[in-house]
């Protein structure tokens, strides 16, 4: 019986602690993880990695989240398919649309609870899937 | 192919079956015992994947790989294997037994990660950033610079180009009311059209060669054939001609007849004649420049001609409306009409584009004068008693002596539209002009709400009575979350001022569907209705020209 694939996913953040969590809790849900510290490598690992979902931490040094999410989402093979997950508060009605004029998907509010992580990863895998079908 | 090798002292099947997936990759056997050597002493090796069960072997395999810059994968009987290959820094890990796929992902993933310094991450940055710069990701063509350089040699053997320069003009709402995705769609919708173009027409003997500016305008460099004279100026015309009528039914066909009508492009020329003594790019860059002069100023008669036009449809009233229909969400029965007022001359069909060339030429009162009452007078026949009529209107325009609350018999049946984006410059005046109104019984609705970046305060001040959501916001809401979130944050805020939610721009049934689940308490777009409109009034004709 075949497994089915588990789309991988790309863990951006530079708190090593938090992404150490973050991919422990989401390996034992099956999800190949790669993990990157920063904007920077985040963005070198994106084409060999070619991750279904991205969960990127917005405050980071260096590039900044939005930077990476607008890399990525411009990218022209990739670019299309990609989930970036902005992890971030999203308070103000201005941040959301501002998020939307950067191509986010979807985000999270730190501090999360892993179960809701989880969901949130699920309902954008599943709205892919739909779309590539 | 430049063959890759995965070290590894593992038997299992699985990772034969990974490395096949992996383009040159070959795998090479050792025992557990050598397999530190031979990371220390293997040339080619591009990765090791170690069975990690043994952990003083385990170790020192890491280290010498570490020491050779050779990214190493852990294969983890158990969790205590894992944790171990954790803490000696390895670059990936898994869970065995497990799939080809999954080994294969993590090989990949270990040599990405395996880059001794910073240096080379940021040089595999620049490359990927570079590489957007070369070629537009949006319609996949090459950027000017790149252009200039294929066609150098070509230029200097031929003598001459002819730079076509395409000005693809659009009203510059088209962002606010629909999006930059919408923008960014209609985009490769036209780069793909003219690339089929260029695959059929006729002048495919010559070099045609298209570039796209990122401001959202093509160039072309065409160097005739060798040996065939260069086109004439009605050979080129006639292309020209051609092209526009291509991309303009490519655009009506895929995005619909009102994003159409946004659409514009107007196509200048310049002929540039090689010159040893000017350096090769000047000449080209000038070359650009004229062409580009020549479009604009093709584009500017145009907009001449249109502000004839609308000149002469107001003398006329030679203005139509279409009811657009707006539909309760619970039961799809008909709440009222949108009127969307358009020109009978095909050059001003388009209300954006009607009142764009009203505001240029400062007719915009007039002009919504006549849109308002040929709105109303259609109410009698086109709508049923108790539908609403939802009526356009410029908040300039309650600056209009001629605007007042008197014009309707019915009031308590009229919702006055104003968009949000448009700014009030002097606002206790309009909220005292407003206030005159609803004593009258006229409701508001704000349009386009939340739309600007002044989130939902401004939209309280108005205490509108509907809320109408921007069409960005709608545009495939069933897939983005934000959106998702956006419209019941919207949706819980017209509940607690007692206002109602209008969708605008329902095409599919999966954006009905989410915004059904969002609570919206009323719809609008073609996947409910098709807009409805009046006979057209006769346009007076113009003494005929003979010849």
């Amino acid at each position: 019986m075949n497994k089915p694939q588990m789309p991988p996913i790309l863990v951006v953040d530079d708190n090593h602690d938090n992404a150490e969590i973050i991919r422990q809790y989401l390996e034992i849900h099956g999800y190949p993880i790669t993990v990157a510290h920063s904007g920077d490598e985040a963005i070198a690992l994106f084409e060999t990695v070619r991750p279904a979902v991205v969960l990127l931490d917005v405050m980071m040094p260096g590039r900044d989240g939005w930077d990476v999410c607008r890399v990525m989402k411009q990218h022209p093979t990739l670019g299309r398919s990609v989930r970036v997950i902005m992890v971030t508060a999203l308070d103000e009605w201005q941040d959301k649309r501002e998020a939307l004029q950067i191509g986010a998907d979807d985000y999270v509010e730190k501090p999360f609870d892993l179960p809701t992580l989880a969901a949130t990863i699920q309902r954008n895998l599943e709205v892919q899937r739909a779309v590539a079908s | 192919m430049i063959d890759s090798t995965l070290l590894t002292d593992s038997d299992q099947e699985a990772i034969d079956k990974a490395v096949g997936q992996l383009d040159g990759w070959r795998v090479e056997r050792v025992s557990s015992a050598e397999l530190g050597t031979a990371v220390s002493n293997a040339n080619g090796v591009r990765a090791v994947l170690v069975g990690g069960d043994d952990p003083s072997i385990l170790r020192d395999v890491v280290e010498r790989a570490h020491l050779a810059g050779t990214p190493v994968i852990v294969s983890c009987a158990d969790d205590t294997i894992r944790r171990r290959a954790v803490e000696l820094r390895a670059e990936e890990w898994y869970r065995c037994p497990t799939e080809p796929e999954e080994i294969a992902q993590r090989i990949r993933a270990a040599v990405a990660r395996g880059y001794p310094h910073a240096q080379a991450a940021s040089d595999r940055v620049e490359r990927v950033e570079y590489e957007q710069m070369l070629h537009d990701s949006l319609t996949g063509l090459p950027t000017l610079p790149v252009m200039i350089e294929r066609s150098r040699a070509l230029f200097k053997e031929r003598g001459e180009l002819v730079v076509l320069y395409l000005n693809f003009v659009r009203y510059s709402k088209i962002e606010e009311i629909y999006g930059w995705e919408k923008l960014d769609a209609v985009l490769e919708t036209t780069a793909a059209a003219v690339r089929e173009f260029l695959d059929d027409t006729a002048m495919s003997t010559s070099r045609l060669m298209v570039s796209f500016t990122n401001d959202d305008d093509f160039i072309f460099f065409h160097v005739p054939a060798a040996g065939v004279a260069g086109p004439t100026e009605n050979e080129i015309t006639e292309m020209v001609a051609r092209l526009q009528r291509h991309v303009g039914s490519r655009i009506e066909t895929q995005h619909g007849e009102d994003i159409a009508a946004l659409f514009d492009i107007y196509v200048g020329r310049a002929h540039v004649y090689y010159n040893p003594k000017i350096r090769l790019e000047r000449l080209i860059y000038r070359g650009i420049r004229e062409a580009a002069n020549a479009s604009r100023s093709i584009e500017e008669l145009e907009r001449a001609r249109r502000v004839a036009d609308l000149r002469s449809s107001l003398r006329d009233r030679a203005v139509y409306v279409d009811y657009h229909p707006i539909v309760i969400t619970e039961t799809q029965e008909i709440f009222g009409y949108e009127a969307l007022a358009r020109g009978v001359m095909r050059s001003l069909r388009s209300p954006e584009v009607m009142f764009d060339v009203a505001a240029e030429a400062d007719l915009v009162w007039e002009l919504s004068r006549l849109c308002r009452s040929r709105a109303i007078e259609g109410m009698d026949t086109q709508l049923r008693d108790k539908q609403l009529l939802f009526l356009n209107v410029d908040p300039h325009d309650f600056s209009d002596p001629a605007f007042n609350e008197n014009e309707v018999k019915y009031p308590e049946r009229v919702v006055i539209e104003i968009t949000e984006r448009t700014a009030i410059k002097d606002y206790p005046k309009f909220r005292e002009r407003l206030r005159i109104f609803r004593e009258r019984g006229f409701r508001f609705a704000v349009d386009d709400a939340g739309s600007g970046y002044a989130g939902l305060g401004s939209i309280a001040n108005l205490e509108p009575d509907f809320i109408k959501l921007d069409i960005s916001l709608i545009n495939a809401i069933d897939t983005n979350f934000i959106k998702q979130n956006l419209v019941e944050t919207m949706v819980r805020f017209a509940n607690d001022h007692g206002a109602m939610v209008i969708a605008e721009g329902v095409e599919r049934a999966e954006e009905f569907k989410a915004v059904k689940d969002l609570g919206v308490h009323l719809v609008q777009g073609f996947f409910l209705h098709r807009p409805s409109h009046l006979p057209q009034p006769v346009l007076r004709t113009p003494s005929a020209v003979p010849g």
